[in-house]
């Protein structure tokens, strides 16, 4: 019996100490991976805490003796008082009132280290409570095991942690206490008596077979890693990811669009913060080369400086057009590693609130900021000139373009299906004037059902035209088919125009600062990024356009009133009004789709987040739901008796003997004790109670006999049937 | 209930002399309670004999016995009249169907006309012998044995017969402790001349009365009738239990229940004689010789397939 004892105690201090050496493995990484100093303190208390749990009974004295070692941890660390002095008191008081009001205000951040080493010791004294009673009381080290191979695995991938070590460690404690665990549980149902010398057979080869196993694992070559390193992966994932090449994406602004199309998910993820007059489109970059499958830059990118922040690069010629000039403030999500300036058309001077330099690409008018520095506070105001181009103008304008731009910007690919080029003649059919002509195509795709959706974007296949795809088999699309096509169509009508890549202008945020007149605050997240298409007009330069369904070029456009008037002819006051009319028509469906966009927008936001509640909402239910299913599951047995005796309770009140008895008889049936059909009550009734050890079932059987052949009320003392009753059932449920 | 204390009485008395056969005792005890015959279907020598003039003893009755031979005639099992030259009158001399208990012996070997004599008095309890109707004893019980081995110049009692035994029996070999037992018993003197009366037949007749009047309730009724009824649907039985055997049934159980000492009859008195009840009405089809099915088989199947009733009958 001694032996025994000895045994099952020496094997539950093993499992301790092997609990307590992986939890150890917990504790390493905390110096290298948190700021936490002195952590052999903590492990140190953690050790306190096992041996208090496994040597002592009395749960008052574990208590006080954790306590104790816990202020006394607490003290060396932080108090310079004499231990348990008034001042001493007094101090611990002010930390505990001080970082719990702390709390109370979810000030998190401001809490003392005292007080967070306060939670982390209680939470070590909880934890080494729970590693106890797994280890020693239900017997399940595998759990901690498994758990502590992931936390291990897990921070080794994501961490500075270096784990080969700790797991080598990790392995050959879990496996050796496993082996010895398990031989503690074999030797619960089994009495031997020479358990020593078993122990000594069963746990040699166990050792033996782990330590091979571990130099094994540490000698043998190991195959690299077969999936991608997780952490860029994941962070690609979760955070900005471009018109990359997977079929199913995040929307948002991305560098590669070699190969467009594929569908989007929305993401609300805040790009940047902007204070700027008026709703602007954001521009980024153009791309000029387009591939058959998407955009690409027909020579690579070359940054200059910009001296001063001063921009020369231009979109418009500034003597011919008529602008305004605005200043804005861009202030890029910290979080968000958008490299890229965002800026306003117009733009003639960017500056950097951290005297940033910039450098610009003048091809494609990509500005940079030295991204040496990596600053939490990249804002940046960029000061531009707002052009408002003249309707006149733009149609009076020539067709002499340069040279240069025809080079690159009527680049087509060879393979380009004729329907697309047959198309764009077909639209601009009636057109005279390149501006109409643009706008013939700009308003084509709206007027001819071509739908907006960002849901069930086909990509193109091999020797398939992504324009073509786009305006003749699938018609739906997001801004890319829209502006691409545009661009295209107009590329096959000789008119110069090229890709723009930028942010639509956002939404303006609720709570506004205190701002000049015009001037708001917009938020613009992933879901903003946009393209669109920039047509060159000799006299007036790039002049965008918005083709996309739904979507609305904030660039001003105006009348030249004046002109009509002074001219005075009757055929240009004819061509004026047609134009006039002409022009207000899609202005008109303009703002009508404007405000239905808009609808759609705040709708789409609104339903986003209701949506996005509706999520959380269903999730806390079904989580509920899986907790209360798994807990009626593992407590099922107890549910039912505890359903069993109160329906019990309600028949014996009334004592009707027929429904006690047949509840009886159901409740053996669903114990598992089935009556054949053919068996009597009697011949049951033995067999029941040869199973249940009891006499009862017989005589309540004979009991019940007499109610129901001989159609007799019970003769029997009512009180010695409850009785009869009530020890079948406690039997059953015993 | 007055006498149903005397029941163990009879069955110890018997069982001085028939050592290890309770069940056939208490069986054929049943039968006599229940107003019914007992075919005894056996070999020679295992004790049929001896059982009935154990029983005969202990109940104060009349024991006869009838050795069925082929030329046996029906007036050697009923009585003839018989011209009394003195006296000028025909005198009946009583057969011995006119005893309390009748051994009808290796009853098979007799011709059929001579069968039906004997089965008819079982049937109508009275004979009727040159116009005369003459009642039999009260109790009357009959005890009629066959040798199942030796077919030769037998005459196989016809089913419609057979149907007006209550149950059919079988002894069986005793087993060897039995046997050894037996040996022992019957060393200096046979137990039997050592019987002596329990109760008298007027008892006995009380007894039969009382048993009559035990309660069947309504399920143990319709189960009865459940039970017969899938002997009729079966598809092996070329003809089924008939509703004599229905009755029969309820009779004998509810001289099972008298002997086990209850006033009402429940489904295990049923189930227990169901076997003993009911074969011997069945007829098997050929087809189910090939099977391997016996009478004996079919019931115990459907007394499996039936359910036992374990509610009150929902009147209504």
């Amino acid at each position: 019996m001694t032996s025994k004892i000895s045994l099952s105690s020496i094997s539950s201090f093993i499992l301790l100490l092997a609990g307590f050496l992986l939890f150890w493995e917990w504790l390493r990484p905390l110096e290298e991976v948190t700021d936490t100093g002195n952590s052999h303190l903590f492990v140190i208390y953690t050790a306190i805490c096992f041996l208090v749990s496994f040597f002592l009974r009395n749960g008052w004295v574990k208590f006080a003796l954790k306590f104790i070692a816990l202020l006394l941890i607490l003290d060396y660390l932080f108090l310079a008082e004499t231990l348990l002095s008034r001042e001493w008191l007094q101090l611990i008081k002010t930390e505990v009132s001080y970082n719990l009001e702390i709390a109370w205000n979810n000030d998190w951040y401001l809490m003392t280290a005292f007080f967070r080493s306060l939670l982390f010791l209680l939470l070590l004294w909880l934890m080494s409570y729970l590693l106890h009673y797994w280890f020693t009381v239900a017997n399940k080290f595998f759990i901690f095991v498994v758990l502590t191979i992931v936390y291990l695995a897990v921070l080794d991938t994501f961490t500075v942690y270096d784990a080969p070590l700790a797991m080598v460690r990790t392995f050959v404690i879990s496996f050796v206490v496993l082996g010895l665990s398990r031989y503690v549980k074999l030797m619960d149902n089994n009495e031997t008596n020479d358990k020593q010398s078993n122990l000594v057979t069963w746990m040699l080869p166990i050792v033996a077979i782990v330590l091979f196993a571990a130099l094994l694992g540490i000698y043998s070559p190991k195959p690299t890693p077969q999936w991608p390193d997780p952490v860029p992966f994941i962070k690609s994932t979760a955070g900005h990811v471009g018109f990359g090449d997977g079929p199913v994406q995040k929307v948002g602004y991305g560098e590669d669009d070699s190969r467009l199309g594929g569908s989007f998910v929305q993401d609300d993820t805040t790009v940047f913060e902007a204070i700027v007059h008026d709703n602007v489109y954001w521009r980024i970059e153009s791309k000029d080369v387009y591939t058959g499958k998407g955009w690409e830059r027909s020579s690579e990118l070359d940054y200059a400086p910009l001296e001063n922040g001063e921009v020369q690069w231009r979109t418009f010629p500034l003597e011919n057009t008529e602008t305004t000039p605005y200043e804005a403030m861009v202030r890029p999500e910290s979080t968000n590693e958008l490299p890229k300036v965002v800026y306003p058309y117009g733009i003639n001077r960017i500056e950097s609130m951290q005297r940033e330099t910039f450098y610009m690409d003048m091809a494609s008018g990509m500005i940079e900021a030295e991204s040496s520095e990596q600053s939490p506070n990249r804002s940046y105001s960029v000061q531009y000139d707002a052009p408002s181009f003249s309707l006149d103008e733009l149609r009076n304008n020539s067709n002499n373009d340069p040279e240069d731009i025809k080079q690159r910007y009527l680049q087509l690919p060879e393979d380009l299906p004729e329907r697309v080029s047959n198309l764009a003649a077909e639209v601009v059919e009636d057109e005279e004037s390149r501006y109409d002509k643009a706008k013939a195509i700009e308003s084509y795709f709206a007027q001819n059902g071509y739908t907006y959706q960002i849901e069930d974007v086909s990509v193109p296949d091999e020797g398939e035209d992504y324009v073509d795809q786009f305006l003749f088999e699938t018609h739906v699309g997001y801004c890319d088919n829209f502006s691409t096509s545009m661009v295209v169509m107009l590329r096959s009508l000789d008119i110069p125009a090229r890709w723009v890549k930028g942010f639509t202008g956002g939404a303006e945020v609720a709570d506004q600062p205190p701002l000049p007149d015009g001037y708001s605050l917009y938020e613009v997240t992933n879901n903003n990024a946009h393209s669109w298409v920039e047509v060159f007009f000799p006299d007036t330069g790039w002049v965008p356009f918005e083709p996309t369904s739904g979507f609305t070029n904030p660039t001003d456009f105006y009348q030249d009133v004046t002109s009509d008037i002074d001219t005075g002819d009757s055929s240009e006051e004819e061509n004026a009004t047609e134009e006039e009319t002409s022009e207000e028509e899609p202005e008109l469906e303009d703002a009508e789709a404007e405000e239905e966009q808009e609808d759609n927008l705040i709708g789409d936001l609104e339903n986003n987040d209701n949506w996005n509640g509706w999520l959380y909402f269903w999730i806390s239910i079904i989580v509920v739901i899986l907790i209360l299913a798994t807990v009626a599951f593992l407590k099922r047995n107890q549910i039912r008796d505890w359903y069993t005796l109160r329906k019990w309770h309600k028949l014996t009140q009334k004592l009707e003997i027929e429904p006690a008895y047949i509840y009886l008889l159901t409740l053996l049936e669903k114990r598992g004790y089935k009556r054949r059909k053919g068996q009597t009550l009697r011949q049951y009734a033995v067999e029941i109670d040869q199973q249940l050890r009891t006499t009862e079932m017989y005589d309540l059987t004979l009991a019940y006999e007499q109610y129901i052949y001989r159609n007799q009320e019970i003769s029997e003392d009512k009180s010695k049937l409850r009785n009869l009753f009530q020890r079948v059932i406690d039997q059953i449920l015993a | 209930m007055e006498y149903q204390n005397q029941v163990a009485k009879i069955l110890q008395n018997i069982e001085r002399v028939m050592i290890g056969k309770e069940q056939e005792v208490t069986l054929s005890l049943v039968a006599l309670l229940a107003d019914g015959h007992v075919l005894l279907e056996d070999v020679p020598g295992v004790g049929k004999t001896m059982m009935v003039r154990a029983l005969s003893k202990s109940l104060d009755c009349e024991f006869k016995r009838i050795q069925f031979t082929p030329d046996l005639l029906p007036s050697d099992v009923t009585g003839v009249s018989i011209y009394n030259p003195k006296e000028m009158v025909f005198e009946f001399r009583s057969g011995p169907i006119f005893g309390d208990i009748v051994l009808a012996d290796e009853i098979n070997r007799t011709s059929p006309k001579t069968q039906s004599a004997l089965l008819e008095a079982m049937e109508e309890m009275n004979v009727t012998v040159d116009g005369m109707t003459k009642s039999l004893n009260k109790p009357f019980f009959v005890m009629a044995t066959q040798n199942p081995v030796d077919y030769e110049g037998t005459y196989p009692l016809p089913e419609a017969q057979l149907d007006r035994f209550l149950m059919k029996l079988s002894m069986g070999y005793p087993n060897e402790v039995d046997e050894f037992e037996m040996l022992n018993r019957t060393d200096r003197q046979h137990p039997i001349d050592e019987i002596t009366p329990v109760i008298h037949k007027e008892q006995l007749i009380e007894m039969q009365k009382e048993v009559d009047s035990l309660y069947v309730d309504a399920t143990v009724k319709r189960y009865i009738v459940q039970l017969v009824s899938a002997t009729r649907t079966s598809n092996f039985v070329q003809l089924g239990v008939s509703p004599r055997g229905s009755i029969a049934l309820m009779k004998a159980a509810k001289a099972y229940a008298y002997i086990q000492g209850r006033d009402y009859v429940i489904p295990d008195d049923v189930v227990m004689l169901a076997p003993y009840v009911m074969a011997h009405r069945i007829i098997l089809r050929p087809e189910a010789r090939y099977e391997g099915v016996t009478q004996e088989k079919l019931i115990t199947q459907i007394l499996d397939e039936i359910d036992v009733p374990v509610r009150k009958e929902l009147h209504g």
